[in-house]
């Protein structure tokens, strides 16, 4: 049945590739500047979701600190271009692969704690790394942040205009999103995957929880990692207030709104959530209130999110489709 | 068809390893030895501490004393993961398969083990694969639909299938007869006939007594955590001590 599926998702797949890549490369001259600088912060909270997806959509762990490590990778690429003077690819190298190792040093500590106590442990790292951004003024800037943060630039081409930061950002959120799909179908992904669906068979099947773990942790930290050295080029201005427990929390509330299944529930999670929270602007007081209730129905009503409640409907018009042909035919 | 020196040697020796659970002895000075190619048989009553046994040698459990080695090599501080690498393979009484992946998933997880000892050919890989379907009656599953779909005893082979293709030294199955109908035991047995043909050494815990008095070389029998009796299927049906504690006066009767 889901190879009857596929063959008929192909081309209509396709079409659809071909008309996001068309529309993509010309949205930039079509929207305002400030519509984009939303399309940029959206794509990279995106990143950030990922990370969910890796973390709590393939291995099954929760974790509340990912806005912590997207701060991290923010302010690596901030000192590593403002005090070392090192260029665009280096911070964001040092951002990704500082970030990760950040994660997994953490994460071998932390996932020796079992079920869900290193959620736990992750709203205590949240804690401190709040308290670290606001405090360090030495490399955060403390509460006063830190301004003018370089463009984003490789030789000769410097990203710094809105929409040639979007063409940077797409590009890795593209990227990033192909990897996935590697990860996914590799013997690593799947490792993860029996961690999240029974962690004693996993173990039985040869899988370390605590390395696997802090593995799935460490890509995690570098999807943020990516995110935060980009943010910290686009908006050049970085300040602890953008990096709180609240912003883990939404990324969370994208995933689940979005399903965790897939990159997919991902993508449309945070683009729904991003553009609701520009074209409800006048409602903001009330947006906590809607997103708690919001929440509330969305987990009784459909569990898996978007995207597992439209692979739910598919299949069961899949399924409907096959057994009319069945009695038509024994008729 | 095998030399007799690896005959000779075990695969799996368990040296008087015991468990205890509070108060209660789970497992008292168990002594087993296990040769590559011969099934064993461990039965007793419920709660004779079988499944206990299982998961010490599987290190789910870390045992009080005693020791167990696997290929001469002492397992018995190792973590389970390093086990099942080392060819400890197990499958549960309660099949435990990846619920939310597709059925090739699960199946690939067990391939992914033996890759990291050893890359397969993928086309041996795929006629081992196709053959192990077809003995256990899997052969007419969609690979890509997910295992919510499989009844509970295509699940149970399914199970056995993915230890077999993690190339195991030792393959421990928990009761893979229970809950099953006759078409459905022929295939575990038909299962099992492979794993010995390829050398493996395997442990049954069954209550199906024309099972295991039927495929097995040596039985084991536990009681309250005690070794009661070690032998020949027919040494077993005639030990006095085991009728008495487990099969019952027929000597057939089983659970």
């Amino acid at each position: 049945m889901i190879q009857r599926l596929k063959s008929l998702n192909k081309p209509l797949l396709l079409v659809a590739a071909v008309i996001a890549v068309i529309g993509s490369i010309f949205i930039p001259s079509i929207t305002s500047s400030y519509m984009l600088r939303v399309l940029n912060i959206t794509m990279i909270s995106y990143l950030c979701v990922l990370s969910v997806y890796v973390l709590l959509g393939m291995c099954g762990q929760n974790s509340f600190a990912q806005a912590g490590l997207w701060g991290v990778g923010s302010y690596i690429t901030a000192n590593v271009m403002m005090k070392l003077g090192f260029p665009t690819l280096i911070a964001f190298a040092a951002s990704t692969l500082g970030t990760a190792l950040f994660a997994f040093v953490l994460g071998f500590a932390f996932f020796r704690l079992r079920q869900y106590y290193f959620t736990f442990a992750s709203v205590g790292l949240m804690a401190i790394l709040s308290g670290l951004f606001m405090n360090w003024k030495e490399v955060t800037g403390g509460a006063m942040g830190i301004s003018d943060v370089p463009d984003f630039s490789i030789g000769g081409f410097i990203a710094n205009t809105e929409s040639s930061m979007y063409f940077v950002i797409i590009i890795v959120c593209v990227i990033v999103s192909l990897l996935m799909k590697v990860l996914f179908k590799s013997a690593l992904g799947r490792s993860f995957m029996a961690i999240r669906d029974n962690e004693m068979a996993a173990n039985c099947l040869g899988v370390n929880s605590l390395l696997t773990k802090s593995i799935a942790f460490a890509i995690s930290g570098a999807l943020c990692g990516a995110a935060g050295a980009l943010y910290a080029n686009l908006t050049g201005y970085l300040s602890y207030q953008s990096f709180t427990y609240q912003q883990s929390t939404m990324y969370l509330v994208m995933i689940m709104l979005g399903g965790t299944v897939s990159p997919v529930g991902a993508i449309i999670g945070t683009f729904i959530i991003s553009l609701l929270q520009e074209w409800v602007r006048p409602l903001q007081n009330y947006m906590q209130l809607i997103y708690g209730v919001g929440i509330m129905i969305l987990m009784i009503v459909q569990p898996e999110g978007i995207i597992g409640g439209g692979k739910a409907l598919y299949e069961r018009y899949v399924n409907r489709k096959q057994a009319r042909s069945d009695i038509k035919q024994s008729l | 068809m095998k030399d007799t020196l690896t005959e000779n040697k075990p695969v799996l020796t368990l040296s008087k390893v015991c468990k205890n659970f509070g108060g209660v002895v789970a497992a008292d000075n168990i002594s087993i030895e296990m040769f590559g190619g011969q099934t064993f048989g461990l039965i007793g009553p419920n709660g004779a501490g079988k499944t206990t046994l299982l998961n010490l040698i599987t290190g789910i459990y870390s045992s009080d004393c005693g020791q167990i080695h696997l290929n001469g090599k002492n397992i018995t501080k190792a973590p389970t993961h390093k086990r099942a690498l080392l060819g400890i393979a197990r499958t549960f009484q309660h099949p435990r398969l990846l619920e939310r992946c597709d059925i090739q998933t699960n199946i690939q997880l067990g391939i992914d083990l033996a890759n990291k000892r050893r890359r397969k050919n993928p086309q041996q890989l795929q006629s081992e694969i196709t053959m192990l379907l077809g003995y256990a009656g899997l052969k007419n599953v969609n690979l890509s639909d997910s295992v919510e779909k499989l009844s509970y005893g295509q699940r149970k082979m399914l199970e056995i299938v993915r230890s077999l293709l993690s190339e195991p030294a030792v393959l421990l199955l928990d009761e893979p007869a229970a809950g099953l109908n006759s078409k459905e035991m022929e295939y575990i047995v038909a299962l099992i006939k492979v794993a010995i043909e390829w050398d493996i050494a395997v442990l049954l815990i069954e209550h199906s007594m024309d099972l295991v008095m039927g495929i097995c070389d040596q039985i084991t029998v536990l009681n309250f955590g005690h070794q009661i009796a070690s032998g020949t299927p027919a040494e077993i049906q005639e030990n006095q001590a085991v009728i008495d504690a487990y099969l019952g006066g027929s000597g057939h009767a089983a659970c």
